[in-house]
């Protein structure tokens, strides 16, 4: 038991941290980190229910792989974004970014 | 496992203190690291390496665009790049409590002490993604190309005016 729950608490901790990165960041690129770290703390979960619950069922796995998937996406369009906003303002501070509004 | 996991966590925390953008992005690589160093440990080997080389790409190309878009990259004029702090403190202790408490309290039922080994690992995920999970598998793909397109038309977009 006692290794599922040290995952679990890694898990645990690296989802307080990237929530905390993903809330109080003003930089699109430091919360899109903050992101990957909630994501990261995902896949340490899927990867720990599947070795020490499910080894024989390998949607576990699958899913590892489509949250990786997730994270690309996530990296692929955030950047795409940052360099539009980048382009028409000069920055991408999401303080300055009120206009997006409505 | 848990010295992985913990390196993982105090990287994960060096990256919202550092306040050098390149240093943050590196932060963030060695957690991501460490997190695969867990998959390995957890004998997930084919996930443990693709971890690894996903994120070294991946972190590489974030500390580009950082330096890129930063007002201050190396974090030399001290400026401070936060906001309500203490309600993001308060909701990500809050989250982390919570994922703790069902972590600790929940009852997960009997541990698996073995897994099969990471040839027939492999195996079976490639059978599993050719069969039950095809269409979740394609579907990822199909969203990738829509998601490169989207991020090419968003980025060129402001070219065109």
């Amino acid at each position: 038991m006692a290794t599922l729950t040290v995952a679990l608490v890694v898990g645990a901790v690296l989802f307080g941290i990237g929530l905390y990165g993903a809330l109080s960041q003003t930089n699109l690129v430091m919360i899109m980190m903050g992101v990957e770290l909630m994501l990261g703390a995902a896949m340490v979960n899927l990867v720990a229910f599947w070795r020490f619950l499910h080894p024989e069922v390998y949607a576990g796995q699958m899913f590892v792989l489509i949250v990786m998937t997730v994270m690309a996406l996530e990296m692929t369009v955030g950047f795409g974004i940052a360099t539009g906003r980048f382009r028409a303002k000069g920055s991408v501070e999401m303080e300055e970014a009120q206009d997006l509004k409505g | 496992m848990g010295a992985f996991g913990l390196a993982a966590a105090w990287f994960g925390v060096v990256v919202f203190r550092t306040s050098s953008m390149v240093r943050s992005a590196l932060a963030l690589l060695f957690s991501m690291a460490a997190i695969g160093g867990m998959f390995l440990a957890m004998e997930a080997e084919f996930l443990g390496v693709l971890q690894l080389m996903m994120m070294a790409t991946e972190m590489a190309i974030m500390a580009i665009f950082m330096v890129m878009y930063m007002m201050d990259p190396g974090g030399l004029s001290g400026m401070d790049m936060t906001h309500q702090k203490r309600a993001s403190l308060a909701a990500g202790a809050l989250g982390a409590l919570g994922a703790l408490a069902v972590a600790v309290l929940a009852d997960w039922g009997p541990i698996e002490a073995r897994v099969p080994a990471a040839t027939a690992q492999v195996r079976e995920l490639g059978i599993e993604i050719m069969e039950r999970s095809m269409l979740i598998f394609e579907t990822a793909g199909v969203t990738i190309l829509t998601a490169m397109i989207a991020a090419t038309a968003i980025a060129i977009q402001s070219r065109r005016r």
